[in-house]
């Protein structure tokens, strides 16, 4: 399964949203949607789903046009919200049933789904009797509970504790592994760099940046060398300002150009006492906020 | 459409479960029951205090010229059956007296039969009691003076009280009749398109501020969406009516003979087959209209506070519609020209051909006209709606301007 969108334009009223966005992504795989506040993710989602028109540009799913239900989306929108005074299986209920299950299948998969999240004590609770977390949970049902093919999730971590955030990632990794087609949106890119084989990175509207993590990690310029090692004062002695401190106590030195790389990493292996060295790769957060922040 | 009967489901059993909802209709069936039960306790209390001439209150009368006093003591005394009424021997300043001390009620101090003096304490807002003794009187002056001309008492008596016969033959509609359930109905309606189509404005804001409908928007058609809420609101809404009605129609029938004085009441119950076809076709329809106008203006509303504010523009066309219906009504003239064109206008035109329909002869025509323009509109509205549904769930912070909301429909 492919998931295409095709120099999609959107604009509200004299406001420009998105200008020509174009993604791909496919089953067996996530894709990380990242950008600022306002970047255009949000709408990006919804034109996908379908929620609006684009103003022109295509989405594509298996080179065929995503028209009227034909794909089935899960979503975990970001601004999380579901009945605060209705039964939690009454309103999962509802939610599939309006995905087209039936009655019975619905109900077999949402107890599938609360044994799962360990929710299954609040089955006939009110759904405002529950924690945030619980009720995120919940809510992660109604994107999962009909078995879609395209898994949309908005900030999925945001407010877990760790027990929850790792059975969220449990689950995810069966979603994907199942070959499903997952889109993930998050600002924490420590989970993001977990899960995501690709990236597209939006900023105003644009797609700055994208394709596969590590090709883009390994297409950054290979001039720089992460050394840690008790004999900081010397090696900065001998490297003068192509040396600097970096972070957790290490040192970063620049070369003039990458081909010096081996050569470097030779004379600093013979001449001190290291520790640990490696050609500097920039985290996701370095290249977010390289691209995503460059022209504001 | 599937997924229009899930949303209707699930919307109509919100009512249903609404613990508010289903206490507000047993109170009202309740209290109708009682009201219509009211004249059979009254009439079992009644009976048992007979009417004994020491509970009515006493009325005096004082005449100066003895030859009448005998035949006015008589007359007044058959034309006030509430009062005791004496002949007094008593003066005038002895009267007054009685009466400041509440002894007696009031009294008339006769000087002839073409004058006298009306006492009493407090004189009320309703009290009629000075025409009464003027036809009386009139009367016992006209026999007086034809018995002076010759005629013998008995014939005097007969010619001034001589009854007419007379027969109302009616070819169309009788507004005395249909008057109070017209007016019934019309209230009916009033209150449900108020009281419903806020409730779904709320709905709709509720889910917004929610933000379940970040959810919805992405599962349901919006046309699915409204169309759902707004039928199950009219369903909810025509239970309600049906349940309060059918028991005012069931009690009545059981108290049929109690209520059998009252014409009124009677009147309401005996409404044609007809009439009430017609009178849910409006209902149905004009309820739509309203409703899907209520849930459009729910969904650009951010907080729930917005939407007073918001729908005040339609429930003040709603009031002004009920208005010119319930004074054309009042006035007795339903087919002027202000009736005819709003017979005809999809906002008022619920109340104001159901008017005409019950009080007035309407041509087959028009009849159709209207409702095939109510029909139309009903779905054109309830279109624009989900559309300005589908722009104005999606719009936070402050509520939309309507140009900006025109705007976005056109792209929409």
């Amino acid at each position: 399964m492919k998931l295409e969108m095709k120099n999609i334009r959107k604009s509200f009223g004299e406001k420009q949203v998105l200008q020509g966005i174009s993604l791909t992504a496919e089953s067996g795989k996530a894709l990380g949607l990242l950008g600022r506040n306002g970047a255009g993710k949000t709408t990006s989602i919804r034109i996908l789903m379908d929620v609006f028109p684009a103003d022109s540009g295509e989405v594509l799913f298996d080179g065929k046009r995503v028209s009227n239900g034909t794909v089935q989306f899960g979503y975990l929108p970001e601004e999380r919200g579901l009945y605060p005074k209705k039964k939690i299986f009454d309103q999962l209920i509802y939610f599939a049933e309006l995905k087209g299950m039936s009655h019975k299948h619905a109900a077999a998969a949402i107890d599938h789904w609360l044994d799962r999240l360990g929710m299954m004590e609040y089955r006939n609770k009110r759904l405002d009797t529950l924690s945030k977390g619980n009720q995120q949970k919940i809510q992660l049902i109604t994107a999962l509970a009909h078995d879609p093919q395209v898994v949309i999730l908005d900030e999925p971590f945001s407010g877990l504790d760790p027990v929850n955030a790792k059975l969220l990632k449990d689950v995810v990794k069966e979603e994907i592994a199942k070959g499903k087609i997952v889109l993930f949106s998050s600002h924490q890119m420590s989970y993001i760099e977990e899960f995501c084989d690709s990236i597209a990175i939006l900023n105003k509207g644009e797609i700055v940046l994208s394709g596969d993590l590590n090709t883009i990690k390994r297409n950054y310029p290979r001039n720089r060398l992460v050394v840690q090692s008790q004999q900081q004062r010397e090696i900065k002695a001998a490297f003068g300002t192509a040396c600097t401190q970096w972070e957790n106590g290490s040192l970063m030195i620049t070369l003039k150009s990458p081909e010096e790389k081996q050569a470097v990493m030779k004379r600093l292996t013979e001449q001190f006492d290291i520790d640990e060295l490696k050609v500097f790769e920039p985290s996701l957060n370095d290249i977010f906020v390289e691209y995503a922040g460059a022209q504001n | 459409m599937k997924q229009f009967g899930k949303i209707l489901k699930f919307e109509s059993k919100n009512y249903f479960t609404n613990k508010v909802f289903v206490g507000v209709t047993l109170f009202l069936v309740l209290a109708i029951a009682v009201v219509m039960f009211f004249p059979r306790f009254s009439k079992a209390s009644q009976t048992e205090e007979p009417d004994t001439p020491e509970a009515l209150p006493t009325m005096l009368i004082v005449s100066d010229t003895q030859e009448h006093a005998q035949a006015l003591e008589a007359s007044f005394a058959a034309a006030f059956p509430s009062y005791h009424v004496v002949l007094a021997e008593s003066g005038v300043e002895e009267v007054k007296e009685k009466i400041t001390s509440g002894e007696v009620e009031c009294a008339f101090v006769i000087e002839s039969l073409t004058s006298y003096t009306y006492y009493v304490n407090n004189l009320s807002m309703y009290d009629s009691n000075t025409l009464t003794a003027d036809t009386l009187m009139q009367k016992l002056y006209q026999v007086n003076a034809m018995m002076g001309s010759g005629m013998t008492a008995q014939e005097a008596e007969t010619a001034i009280s001589i009854q007419i016969e007379n027969k109302t033959e009616n070819l169309g509609k009788n507004q005395i009749q249909n008057f109070f359930y017209t007016y019934v109905m019309i209230f009916a309606l009033y209150m449900v398109i108020l009281l419903y189509g806020q409730m779904v404005a709320t709905n709709v804001a509720t889910e917004k501020s929610s933000r379940a409908m970040e959810l919805l928007i992405t599962s349901a058609k919006p046309v699915s969406m409204m169309f759902g809420k707004v039928i199950a609101s009219c369903i909810a809404g025509l239970i309600q009516l049906v349940a309060i009605f059918g028991t005012a129609l069931v009690c009545f029938n059981l108290n049929k003979e109690y209520w059998a004085g009252n014409p009124i009441v009677a009147s309401i119950f005996d409404m044609p087959v007809d009439l009430f076809l017609y009178m849910l076709v409006f209902f149905i329809l004009g309820f739509f209209i309203y409703a899907f106008m209520y849930g459009a203006i729910g969904s650009t509303a951010s907080k729930l506070e917005d939407i007073n504010t918001g729908v005040m523009p339609i429930t003040l066309l709603f009031v002004a519609a009920f208005l010119i219906v319930m004074f054309s009504m009042s006035a007795g003239e339903v087919d002027t020209l202000v009736m005819k064109i709003c017979s005809f206008i999809p906002f008022t035109s619920p109340m104001a051909m159901f008017t005409r329909l019950a009080m007035s002869t309407v041509p087959a025509y028009e009849v159709i006209l209207s409702i095939v323009i109510l029909i139309g509109s009903a779905v054109g509205i309830g279109i624009l709606a989900a559309k300005i549904y589908r722009v104005g769930v999606l719009l936070y912070g402050t509520s939309p301007k309507i140009s900006s909301i025109l705007k976005a429909l056109k792209k929409a």
